[in-house]
């Protein structure tokens, strides 16, 4: 046994099919150098129990698929988790998500578990990807002792490298989709979000393809060199 | 397991439910089943469309896939040799394409592009088959495309105008269907006391003498009996053929109510035959046609036409309007109002001639009265102002100038008569009191050359007039000679034909490539509006009438032009089809406003407001108007304009 084994929080209990579950989800794939098009891309939005990335829990999990170019949409997930202590805080006011409908929802393990089954092997699509991927990280690692591998690729960023004549100061998802026209459905629903999102991601591929960065890798690439490039014109 | 057995039993996702929302706002998926809507909108991928791109091509090959609009616009092009690239139709948000060639199972004719960013649902034809199978709705629509929103739309008009009225009956009705009793018949040697008996034993208005194959010889009616109790010297022992309306007008039993009554109103008759393969198989009365019905027709007519003075006929105009409301519950046309309506306003301006020669006297030249525009075309609405001639006979400038001299007091008296009883006097004095339109044969003769001849813009105006004429009352035949003379004309003189197109082109349909209808605000009206006559019908009739000329067509109404263009394969059938359909349209949509506004107490006008409309409603005027700037674009090919 490790000599820190003991720093680390105790491993979850999963069941024998949990755990057959888990050691047969497929790890990720790098992002590759095929076309845009030919990438199968899974579009997540979460509803969290506020903004602490340390404390807050993920409340509910939307995520819709971009595939062959198109929003498929007989590929949907949607999941209510269920939080056995939950007690409504501010943020009730936003997501809407009441106690019933928390105590209604699935286990976490097995909810993250049909996610990750969900997800497979591909990158995944969010706008301020940062956030979900944090927050997923530590619902995977606490529920599942999961490590989050995949790739993100934040549509908040793509946006400006692909628009960088439009200003929108610190712009969220509700700027996008209002500058673009896009006739948003139920908003601040994790499904609903997650679509939004991914019609997002489906004008700024096609502008992409357009500016001939038409493959997952060039686009990581292109956000890398526009990272880099903001932090230097913002003084650092 | 099978998608779609899988649908509906788990609760809807959110993004489902939401895109099926969205798709109940449209025909036809706001009368499709819910587990079918959820089956189309999981087995969907919604894809996206920059400004600029192409959706679907002809040389993509057979179509593979259904397209539903979700946000944007799609704009379908074809391309022409001579004119470049036309754009055909125009789809927005709840509409979908390609159905003829998906169902035919071959490429798009028409290049399909986004107008702007657009958003389309797309269904691939795997499904699309399935759901053709599924749902009969969505295979009804799918196979009878736009007619299909036509027909709702008239369903539509039928259960608002219904409710104003509080009846369920169609003038398409059969009249096999109508004509539900056993006709009473005898035989030509029935004595009429026998005759009598039996209509009152079956409670009839009339009996129908038939010969031994059931032929129909004669009928005799209640009105017949009248006059037989009236002649005091009758013989009830005599036979009934001597009594009888010899050789009786019948239709076939599928003929429509509507035919049934336009030939009572022609010949003031009340009842009639319905023959088969020479057989008597029924009798349709007016009861039977009107029976629900406050006012009716053939009164009316009859009234009109036996009315003892002019005052008479004025009120029974407003009885004409009460008729227009119910016909349009009954599930008229527009084409069949308009044909009902001048058949009564010609029974009106015969009466007033007939009044106004028994007021002044003979004038002891016989003449015939003639119209022109609208009226001219039997397209005339409740709406409708005079435009009027005389025509006759004289053997040189002498003796015409003689008889002119002779009728023009009669023909202003006739014109004043008619202002009486709605037909609002002319503003550009084109009435027969007139001098200049009290004319010879010859000299009109002479005045139409001119029009053709010099084609100044005042004189393309007065051909888009007058070369719709028509006789109302008196002799047909110099008339026809006259129209005779024009078509001649027309069809040598390709520069004034160039000329008469291009002022056809001078109306342009209110439907722009970037907005949805190009609207003006007229005065100080609230809302921009457009004008459903000027802008939506007269570029069909101006076409129609240029093209009828040109080739040699006899007829002055739009839609009979129409169709003798596609017979003489001037005009392309399906382009036939569709403007016909466009026209009716655009008519019924104005009647209906006339109607509105009579209602309310409002001044006519034909300026409508297309967000007074509803969605499908609104729909299918965009696509009627773009009908109209297709038959604009194809003269102007033709014309090279």
């Amino acid at each position: 046994m490790s000599l820190f084994a003991w720093l680390r929080p105790s491993q979850p209990a999963l069941d024998a099919a949990q755990q057959q579950r888990l050691a047969q989800l497929p790890g990720p794939a790098p992002l590759q150098d095929h076309t845009l098009r030919a990438q199968r891309w899974v579009v997540l939005d979460l509803e969290t129990t506020g903004l602490n990335l340390n404390r807050d829990q993920v409340l509910s999990i939307g995520a819709v698929v971009i595939e062959d170019g198109a929003i498929d949409f007989s590929q949907q997930f949607e999941r209510t988790l269920h939080r056995h202590d939950h007690k409504p805080g501010p943020s009730v006011l936003i997501h809407g998500l009441g106690p019933s409908a928390i105590a209604a929802g699935c286990v976490p393990a097995d909810a993250l578990l049909d996610l990750m089954a969900f997800i497979g092997d591909s990158p995944l699509l969010a706008f301020h990807a940062g956030f979900d991927q944090r927050m997923l990280s530590r619902a995977l690692k606490d529920s599942l002792g999961y490590r989050l591998q995949h790739p993100f690729i934040d549509v908040a960023e793509l946006a400006p490298l692909l628009n960088p004549d439009v200003v929108l100061r610190d712009a969220g998802l509700d700027d996008w989709t209002a500058h673009f026209g896009l006739q948003a459905g139920e908003r601040h629903h994790a499904s609903a979000d997650a679509q939004v999102t991914a019609e997002l991601a489906l004008i700024l591929f096609s502008q992409a393809r357009r500016q001939h960065i038409d493959s997952p890798l060039l686009l990581e690439h292109r956000l890398q060199g526009w990272r880099r490039r903001r932090q230097h014109s913002h003084g650092f | 397991m099978d998608a779609f057995d899988q649908a509906g039993k788990t609760a809807v996702l959110q993004n489902i439910h939401g895109t099926m929302q969205f798709l109940q706002r449209f025909p036809p998926f706001n009368q499709m089943e819910n587990a079918h809507l959820a089956y189309l909108v999981e087995q969907c991928q919604l894809r996206f469309y920059a400004s600029g791109e192409s959706i679907i091509k002809p040389a993509d090959g057979p179509v593979e896939h259904f397209y539903i609009v979700k946000q944007g616009r799609v704009v379908g092009e074809r391309n022409h040799a001579a004119t470049g690239t036309e754009t055909t139709f125009e789809i927005t948000g709840g509409e979908c394409f390609p159905l003829a060639a998906l169902l035919g199972e071959r490429a798009t004719r028409t290049e399909h592009l986004a107008a702007e960013d657009t958003f389309c649902l797309q269904l691939n034809k795997a499904a699309f088959i399935r759901l053709f199978a599924l749902s009969e709705v969505f295979r009804d629509f799918a196979l009878r495309g736009v007619s299909s929103l036509l027909d709702q739309v008239n369903q539509q008009v039928q259960r608002r105008a219904v409710e104003t009225l509080g009846n369920q009956y169609s003038l398409n009705t059969r009249l096999g269907e109508l004509a539900m009793r056993h006709p009473v018949t005898c035989v030509p040697d029935t004595p009429v006391r026998e005759a009598v008996r039996l209509m009152h034993e079956q409670q009839v208005g009339s009996i129908v003498i038939v010969d031994e194959q059931r032929a129909p010889v004669g009928i005799f009616t209640l009105r017949d009996l009248r006059q037989v109790v009236a002649d005091a010297s009758a013989d009830f022992a005599a036979p009934i053929a001597a009594h009888m309306t010899a050789a009786p007008f019948y239709l076939s039993p599928q003929a429509s109510a509507f035919d049934a009554a336009i030939a009572m109103t022609e010949r003031h008759i009340a009842h009639v035959c319905l023959v088969q393969d020479q057989r008597l198989c029924g009798v349709v009365s007016e009861r039977d046609l009107f029976s629900l019905q406050r006012v009716d027709l053939v009164h009316l007519a009859r009234t009109i036409r036996h009315a003892a003075r002019v005052e008479n006929l004025v009120s029974l105009r407003g009885e004409i309007g009460q008729l227009v409301e119910r016909m349009l519950a009954h599930g008229a046309s527009s084409t069949q109002i308009t044909h009902i309506i001048t058949l009564l306003n010609d029974h009106t301006v015969c009466r007033v001639i007939e009044l106004a020669i028994q007021d002044k006297g003979d004038p002891g030249v016989p003449f015939s009265w003639l119209c022109f525009g609208s009226e001219g075309r039997r397209e005339q609405t409740l709406h409708t102002d005079q435009d009027n001639g005389i025509l006759f006979e004289a053997r040189d400038a002498a003796q015409a100038a003689e008889i002119r001299a002779r009728l023009l007091p009669l023909a202003q008296h006739i014109n004043q008569g008619l202002a009486q009883c709605g037909f609002t006097l002319c503003k550009g004095n084109i009435m027969a009191g007139n001098p200049e339109l009290c004319l010879s044969r010859a000299e009109w003769a002479r005045r139409f050359a001119a029009f053709i001849r010099e084609a100044t813009p005042e004189n393309l105006l007065a051909s888009s007039i007058y070369f719709d004429l028509r006789v109302v009352w008196g002799d047909e035949q110099a008339c026809e000679q006259l129209r005779q003379g024009i078509l001649d004309q027309v069809a040598d003189n390709r520069l004034f034909q160039r000329m008469m197109a291009a002022n056809a082109l001078r109306q342009r349909p209110p439907v722009g490539r970037f907005r949805e209808f190009v609207l003006t605000r007229s005065g100080n009206d609230k809302a921009a509006t457009l004008d459903l006559k000027v802008q939506g019908l007269t570029p069909f009739v101006d076409g129609a009438r240029l093209l009828a000329l040109a080739n040699g067509v006899h007829a002055n109404n739009t839609l009979e032009r129409l169709r003798q263009l596609v017979g003489k394969e001037v005009i392309d059938p399906l382009d036939g089809g569709a403007y016909e359909e466009a026209y009716h349209f655009i008519q019924q949509t104005r009647m209906q406003q006339h109607q509105l506004q009579t209602r309310q107490n409002l001044p006519y006008s034909n300026r409508v407001d297309p967000d007074s409309l509803n969605d499908l409603d609104r729909r299918i005027l965009r696509e009627s108007l773009r009908q109209a700037q297709r038959l604009q674009s194809s003269l102007a090919l033709r014309y090279q304009l």
